[in-house]
């Protein structure tokens, strides 16, 4: 049986205070087998409980999901089997045993064979580097080497798909290179897992993934290859400006290619982007627009982004926070 | 003032999100009464024993069980509820915003301890009501003003545990297991249940323990039984005055040891 | 196929214990205090029953049940009710506990059905209580001087099992609450409360009023109790003593299905509503 993902029509509603809300909206596609596929969108955008519905933690409304072969619905256990799930935040693991512990009881509930689980656990342990601290207390490991057992973890049966939300979430910048790297690397290129990743980072999605899907407000938006979403942009340049002042979507509603403007606060500083076939003439209606609100320190033209694309395609940033 | 009025309506209007909570708080130590009052049935083969009355001061050990269950109710909130109310916050995350304000924690404790005692009592006249109307109990009011008396002086001596409780909470990490050692003692130790005078080592440890004149005194007032009014007032008063600074003391001082330490957002 | 489902179920459910274990014992002086709680509720009912009497013999006891010795009389009827506890608290607060340890959803992913968890726990709580319970009677057949009928010691034990197993069911369904009910812990508490006052263990069914007598019939702890303190220690018994394992049988497989039933129906809810989660 191939080890793919099929996804067809999945509702999952939830019902808040009489009113409903639609978290996962009639969302179909597939993940070939051996693929790292990429699902990108803000949060709230509904990519947990899409990874929920698939781990078989919740039950969708509608639709069906084949993993591995096997349906969600009516072999969760199967489907359970065959994947392995790493979420980001550090209380997946039980942080008053120690990293040998916490394998082995895992490998005890994924049915490692007995005579297996020295092997199974040494093994990860050193990929992990693991090895110098396997008997120590989890409660005393960095976020950063929680996160590795997390992953060595996930991988104890040896699952053929493996589901990674957001998995470096509040990682510091090295552990997070680390993680992007072990994901490309090693079980991506050298163990051809088949992989799902959900993340909000667009430089994470855009440097890892064969093909990237856009979810937004419960539905996927568009669904290529990093490379073809770029493509896609009307315009193949990007005007980015600098500035300092205070800017939002509506200082911007006088001019016609106010929707597909992106705001990005960070550091202090205000970027806006925004996809254009002329910088120039744009520039000089934008500096106008904006002259008695903000400081132009500098400007750039650069190539779209996968963050770009998102902001063109579906009028909200990757930084907002969406009602799931 | 300020400060203890608004910990007083938060804690309120904590509480009204739960209301099976209440019912539960209320019932509860009525429910671990009756086992003794069954019991007490199975092997006396009535309602009165003399051999009770000789120790007790009255041959009807129903009343006096009942008496003590309700009383324990201010036991059970000084030592879980204040003792909890500064480790729940730590829980939630708050704690270090609520010691960074301008206020006193000792202030944020005592209105979590005045809100406390006010819940008590309605839930003690409810108890109470339940008691006179199900188990028959007789209650005269002329008396009431000396019953306040009492409480009042007990709950101020409960007080003193509760701010020990508190702080020793934030102190250690099993915060549970050194709260229920609190309420074991209390629990064994006092005559809640039975007469102390059962047990040299009950009777003994018993002496330090505010619990007893206060349920000697109710118990001598709602059951008609003879007791030293003035002796046990003095001696409550006395422990009052010395177990509410100790506790005040060991809140402090394990606030400024847990400030020098880092200590207070471990959990 | 089955037989390596089975082991592979067993495993799991035998981690479970082990990793339980491992994490009490991190707590060590909660672990010890553990030990010491029995007799904290046990004297209460010594002390007072020796306050009414003024001795430890009563002849209204011995009347009805043919045991005088109340201390004894207790004892047997209390030490059993440690294993309530194993199904109000320990089974029932398992996947809250594992909520609050974080990993509530990562055990979820394993490939073993969701009860297994709650049986890890079963298992973990009943050898934990058999240790505590063992400790309890050493004690007290030690300083109380309170004296069995060893040959009773092997049937009571069959017995025990088949009270333990039936109040699984118990433990099975309060763990089922717990996924969607946010105050579990009071029905938990009312009930195993209730559950203490209607089994009699300080005192013979007869004492209690009629409608709680017939309660007290479809509770296993009543039979448990009542079968023991007859084979340890001679109560005369109301019920014969076929009587009493065949009840306990017929309500082993309906508290267990029952239990078992709401644990699956409220599973489903959870996965549906997306509760989980939620605290």
């Amino acid at each position: 049986m191939a080890n793919d993902i099929i996804i067809k029509e999945l509702v999952k509603v939830f019902k808040k205070h009489h009113t409903e809300v639609r978290a996962v909206d009639s969302v179909s596609f597939e993940i070939r087998e051996g693929e790292l596929f990429g699902l990108l969108g803000p949060n709230g955008a509904g990519k947990t409980t899409l990874i929920k519905c698939i781990s078989t933690l919740l039950i969708p409304d509608m639709g069906t999901a084949i993993v591995g072969g096997n349906d969600v619905l009516k072999e969760p256990i199967s489907v359970r089997k065959k994947i392995g799930v790493l979420t980001g935040g550090e209380r997946t693991l039980y942080w008053k045993l120690s990293a040998i512990d916490n394998l082995k009881y895992f490998a005890a509930l994924y049915g490692v064979p007995s005579k297996q689980v020295k092997q199974r656990v040494d093994f990860l342990l050193e990929l992990m580097g693991l090895k110098d601290r396997a008997n120590e207390n989890v409660e005393k490991f960095s976020s950063g080497m929680k996160q590795k057992l997390a992953i060595a973890r996930a991988l104890i049966h040896d699952p053929p798909i493996l589901l990674i939300d957001e998995p470096t979430l509040g990682l510091d910048p090295y552990f997070a290179r680390f993680i992007r790297h072990f994901v490309k690397e090693e079980l991506s290129h050298k163990l051809k897992k088949t992989i799902l990743l959900t993340t909000h980072y667009m430089d994470e999605a855009d440097e890892l993934c064969d093909r990237v899907a856009f979810m937004n407000r419960g539905k996927i938006e568009a669904l290529d290859t990093p490379t073809a979403l770029k493509k896609g942009m009307p315009q193949e340049q990007v005007l980015e400006l600098k500035c300092l002042g205070d800017l939002n979507k509506n200082s911007f509603a006088e001019l016609k290619e106010a929707s597909g403007i992106n705001i990005l606060k960070k550091d202090g500083y205000v970027y806006i982007r925004i996809n254009t076939g002329n910088p120039e003439s744009l520039l000089s209606r934008l500096v106008d627009t904006i002259r008695d609100k903000a400081k132009v320190l500098s400007v750039n033209v650069t190539s779209p982004t996968l963050e770009d694309v998102f902001v063109y395609l579906t009028g909200a940033s990757l930084k907002d926070t969406q009602d799931e | 003032m300020n400060v203890i009025i608004a910990e007083i309506k938060k804690s309120f209007k904590i509480l009204l999100a739960y209301p099976v909570e209440i019912i539960f708080w209320i019932i509860s130590p009525l429910l671990w009464a009756v086992p003794l009052v069954f019991q007490g049935k199975a092997i006396i083969g009535g309602l009165r024993s003399t051999a009770f009355g000789n120790i007790a001061g009255t041959e009807e050990f129903i009343p006096y069980v009942l008496i003590g269950a309700i009383v324990s109710t201010y036991m059970a909130s000084s030592v879980w509820s204040m003792g909890f109310a500064l480790r729940d916050e730590t829980y939630y995350g708050t704690l270090e915003h609520i010691l960074s304000a301008p206020v006193k924690p000792v202030q944020i404790l005592l209105g979590k301890a005045l809100f406390n005692s006010m819940l008590s009592t309605t839930y003690v006249i409810i108890q109470l009501l339940i008691c006179i109307l199900i188990f028959g109990l007789q209650f005269t009011f002329y008396k009431i003003l000396p019953i306040l008396f009492f409480l009042v002086l007990l709950i101020a001596g409960l007080y003193g545990i509760g701010f020990a409780a508190a702080g020793l909470t934030l102190l250690v990490k099993e915060a549970h297991g050194l709260l229920h050692l609190f309420e074991y003692v209390l629990f064994l130790f006092s005559p809640i249940r039975y007469p102390v005078e059962i047990n040299p080592i009950t009777r003994t440890i018993s002496i330090f323990i505010p619990l007893t004149y206060a349920l000697i005194a109710l118990r001598g007032l709602l059951l008609n039984i003879e007791f030293d009014f003035w002796k046990n007032s003095l001696i409550l008063l006395g422990i009052d005055l010395v177990i509410i600074p100790l506790g005040l003391y060991i809140f402090h001082w394990v606030e400024m040891h847990t400030k020098l330490k880092g200590t207070l957002s471990e959990y | 196929m089955i037989i390596s489902r089975i082991g592979h179920y067993l495993r799991a459910i035998n981690a479970e214990n082990i990793k339980e274990w491992k994490i009490e014992l991190r707590y060590k002086p909660d672990f010890i205090r553990q030990f010491f709680e029995p007799f904290v509720y046990l004297f209460p009912y010594f002390l007072y029953g020796f306050a009414l009497l003024g001795a430890r013999d009563s002849e209204h006891l011995k009347s009805i049940t043919g045991i005088s010795d109340i201390f004894a009389y207790t004892f047997v009827g209390y030490l059993l009710m440690g294993f309530l506890n194993t199904a109000c608290w320990a089974m029932g607060a398992s996947l809250r506990k594992e909520q609050w340890y974080g990993t509530l959803e990562t055990i979820f992913i394993a490939p073993v059905p969701r009860w297994v968890y709650v049986a890890g726990m079963a298992l973990h709580s009943t050898l934990h209580q058999g240790l505590i319970m063992l400790i309890e009677a050493m004690v007290i057949v030690f300083f109380f001087k309170i004296f069995f009928n060893l040959g009773g010691i092997f049937i009571s034990l069959i017995l025990l099992l088949l009270m333990i197993t039936t109040l699984y069911g118990l433990g099975i369904l309060v763990a089922g609450l717990t996924i969607g009910l946010k105050q579990w812990w009071v029905i938990s508490e009312t009930v195993s409360t209730l559950i203490n006052i209607i089994t009699p263990i300080a005192y013979p069914l007869a004492i209690l009023p009629v409608f709680l007598q017939k309660i007290a019939l479809i509770l296993p702890t009543t039979y448990g109790v009542m079968g023991v303190r007859h084979f340890l220690i001679g109560e005369n018994l109301a019920i014969s003593v076929p009587a009493i394992f065949l009840r306990l049988s017929i309500m082993l497989v309906i508290w267990i299905c029952f239990g078992l039933g709401i644990f699956l129906l409220m599973d489903r809810y959870g996965r549906k509503k997306g509760v989980l989660s939620l605290y």
